[in-house]
């Protein structure tokens, strides 16, 4: 097994295709393919995107409840090639709504917020996760955390798999990361940029705050650092210097949903399976993501639909 | 086949986390695994029955001999914060994961057990096979775990 994914937070993810939707209106759907059930969380989902490229991983953490369970088995139905390993609680598993309007191209999202977990819970996930990491050259770390979590919890995650040697990949949002990138700095930084733009609790506006972001990342000792900047483009950083990905196709914004999974994945399958060259996985990574928004559903790409992508954005030096 | 989960237990854990783990994963029995997720046991809940339980007790036929549940209460009280390497099945019985389906349903037939660990060639778990995939499998004509 070469990858670990950890989910401390899984969802059941409910997609609902509703043209034309609005607040405050009765919205019948006419037919089951309107929606869709599948596990989710950010971790499961680069587990599921690794499948599909023929990489096995052991996708770990949190589940409980009725929704947990449900999570779990769907998660099993997908490939043998994820390998489950999860902590069962007390409490239930969120669930995360994601209503698709794809008329007027938006995408609404309810993310609930999870159980709460117990500090003997997460002690129990500690040292299974520590058992785990013995098997796998890469962990990705990434998501929301559940209640009860002390959120110092990345970079302990982070720290662990360094002392064994073992590759970090994080996305998450701000407070996670900035303690994990201070204390443990991952090898490859991603920032969830969804919510509010904040990278290492400063406020991102101008394009230069972006790029200078990104830069600091690197100081901190990542390898990689990607910043999504207005949706069609990334600011990709290493070592070496600061680019500019930009898309050249159309976007569909509807199509977003697993979109930041797809690439977090391709640079993973980019690193295990081609070669170690950061500004390469990047653009596999960035022409994963591409990938993902052809798809009307939330379905990771295959290694054709990625490579179909190599033409779709341009990368430009900007430091 | 198998089912692809390498949930597992510590042989330093008690018999009462070992129980809220199975009640909280609806198994019956859970590997027990080293730091490097070899398979050193297996506990089941037949195994802290039986732990929990006077010997005696496991020869009877019927219940109507037990006077009251008080002393398993007891002996349950007695056991619950003991490590269950003292309780669990060991050497574990396993399969590998190369081995044909036909190999996991004579171990699970002779020696009367639910679940069995997967094991690959470096005696590390990589998943369970239980008696319903065992049947499952033969439904469908499998010949592989």
């Amino acid at each position: 097994m070469e990858v670990l994914t950890v989910t401390l937070n899984p969802a059941l993810d409910r997609e609902i295709y509703i043209d034309n939707f609005e607040l405050n209106k009765l919205h019948r759907l006419r037919s089951l393919e309107r929606t869709r059930m599948s596990p989710g969380g950010k971790g499961i989902n680069v587990s599921i995107a690794l499948a599909k490229l023929g990489i096995p991983s052991i996708a770990m953490g949190i589940l409980g409840g009725y929704v947990g369970r449900v999570v779990l088995e769907e998660l099993r139905k997908i490939d043998k090639r994820i390998t489950t390993n999860f902590v069962h609680i007390n409490g239930e598993t969120r669930e995360n709504i994601a209503i698709i309007d794809e008329v007027n191209d938006t995408i609404t999202e309810i993310n609930g917020p999870g159980p709460v977990v117990s500090q003997e819970d997460i002690d129990h996930f500690l040292r299974r996760y520590k058992m785990s990491l013995s098997r796998a050259n890469c962990v990705v770390i990434s998501g929301s955390i559940p209640i009860g979590v002390d959120e110092g919890i990345y970079a302990q995650l982070a720290g662990i798999a360094k002392e064994k040697n073992v590759c970090v990949f994080m996305e998450a949002t701000n407070t996670l990361l900035t303690k994990a990138i201070k204390q443990n700095c991952p090898d490859v930084v991603k920032p969830d940029l969804r919510g509010e733009q904040v990278v290492l609790d400063q406020k991102l506006e101008e394009f230069e705050d972006y790029v200078e972001a990104a830069g600091e990342i690197v100081n901190y000792g990542a390898k990689l650092a990607v910043l999504s900047y207005k949706i069609k483009n990334d600011i990709v950083a290493t070592k070496e210097g600061i680019w500019l990905i930009s898309m050249t196709v159309p976007l569909e914004e509807s199509h977003l949903l697993g979109s930041g999974d797809a690439y977090v994945a391709g640079m993973v399958y980019h690193a295990l399976r081609k070669k170690w060259d950061l500004l390469e996985m990047a653009k596999f990574g960035f022409s994963a993501a591409v990938a993902v928004t052809r798809k009307k559903s939330k379905e990771m790409p295959s290694i054709e639909d990625i490579e179909a992508e190599r033409d779709s954005f341009t990368v430009e030096r900007v430091k | 086949m198998m089912v692809y989960d390498i949930s597992a237990v510590f042989e330093d854990e008690t018999v009462e986390r070992v129980i809220h783990i199975l009640s909280k994963q609806s198994v019956s029995g859970i590997p027990v695994v080293d730091d490097n997720m070899k398979v050193v046991g297996f506990i089941s809940e037949n195994d802290i029955i039986k732990a929990a339980v006077p010997s005696y007790f496991m020869l009877l036929q019927s219940a109507s001999f037990i006077p009251d549940t008080n002393q398993l209460i007891k002996n349950l009280s007695r056991i619950k914060d003991k490590t269950i390497s003292d309780f669990m099945s060991k050497p574990p019985i396993t399969v590998n994961e190369d081995d044909p389906l036909i190999t996991a349903a004579d171990l699970l037939i002779r020696h009367g057990l639910k679940t069995l660990p997967v094991i690959d060639k470096n005696s590390r778990l990589v998943g369970v096979i239980r008696r319903i995939d065992v049947l499952r499998g033969v439904f469908e004509g499998k010949e592989e775990l």
